[in-house]
């Protein structure tokens, strides 16, 4: 009987304060995650927002083809108009 | 008395079972509650991952390519100023205008970074490097450490202003306008009387009293008369 008792107390005083304290540890970094992935949610759409000048960059593409094309058309005719440096002695 | 004490324990040991089966039911429902939440952000965030991951694709082909042309064109344009200048002109006149980088050399001439560069910057005006600096980033925009100097034109125009300085200072306008000469002046002067010139002085005092010579001015050639045979000699302008 006294066991009994004991066995009581030890349920009230030990195993429920334990599983509450527990139980709310994990009830508390549960809250914590969804406030961090709405700002990884807030980043990912700016970051997303940010690469939309990405296909620009075929436009940057093409105009560094045309101007080295441009390039190198002028640098042919400065090699013909323009006479080689004199070979070092 | 027995058995209402064993009715006493049993009904606390249902009270505590139940509280802490409480407990556990209340915790565990809130954290599925916060997982649900954290699913939906997670799937919000992979959509904006995948579109992130989506959008930059191309970048690295492009880039690739972009970075290939404008090797090229940095190779064409050093092999044509080492071909046309020579190798050592070629490093000076690079670091007269990149001062320092002359060391640096060039990418494909290793022996570039052994040449003793000319102090090309110091003989040269800065119009001519200004120059020479457009065949080499125009079409590559590298940063130059002087400032945006080729974009600024008000940099520019001092620049070269400092360079060939105006005697006129016609920024401001301080000085008046040349007067105006010939048949179209607004004041005309006739030919000076004959009589007017003195010609007191023979040659050699003329000479002796000669001041430094300057810078001839132009005058007007008499026409060449004859003297008259009894006239008196008036002028010299040879030793006798």
């Amino acid at each position: 009987m006294i066991l009994w008792w004991l066995g009581d107390l030890v349920l009230l005083l030990v195993v429920l304060p334990i599983v509450v304290y527990l139980l709310a540890g994990v009830l508390r970094a549960a809250k914590s995650i969804p406030e961090r992935v709405e700002g990884i949610s807030q980043v990912a759409a700016a970051g997303s927002r940010d690469l939309n000048a990405v296909p620009l960059l075929l436009t940057t593409q093409d105009q560094v083809i045309k101007t080295v094309a441009g390039v190198a058309s002028y640098g042919g005719s400065l090699d013909i108009i323009i006479d080689d440096a004199a070979p070092e002695r | 008395m027995a058995i209402f004490a064993f009715a006493a324990a049993g009904a606390v040991t249902i009270v505590a079972v139940a509280l802490i089966v409480g407990a556990l039911v209340f915790y565990l429902v809130s954290i599925i509650l916060q997982l649900r939440r954290i699913n939906a952000g997670l799937t919000e965030v992979m959509g904006g991952v995948s579109e992130m991951v989506r959008k930059s694709a191309p970048v690295n082909g492009v880039v690739r390519t972009i970075n290939e042309h404008l090797d090229t064109g940095v190779d064409l344009l050093e092999g044509l100023l080492v071909k046309k200048a020579g190798m050592e002109d070629a490093v000076g006149l690079v670091d007269g205008l990149y001062p320092g980088s002359g060391a640096a050399g060039f990418r494909r001439f290793p022996e570039s970074r052994t040449a003793r560069p000319p102090r090309i910057g110091e003989v040269y005006t800065k119009g001519t490097l200004t120059l020479a600096r457009l065949g080499r980033e125009a079409p590559i925009a590298a940063a130059s450490p002087a400032g945006p100097a080729l974009r600024n034109a008000g940099y520019g125009s001092a620049a070269a202003a400092k360079l060939y300085p105006e005697p006129r200072q016609a920024h401001p306008p301080s000085l008046p306008r040349s007067p105006v000469v010939g048949t179209g002046a607004p004041i005309q002067y006739g030919p000076s009387p004959p009589d007017t010139i003195s010609w007191g002085r023979t040659g050699y005092e003329a000479q002796a009293a000669a001041p430094e010579p300057t810078a001839p001015e132009p005058t007007p050639v008499p026409e060449p008369t004859p003297p008259a045979p009894d006239a008196p000699k008036t002028i010299s302008w040879k030793r006798s």
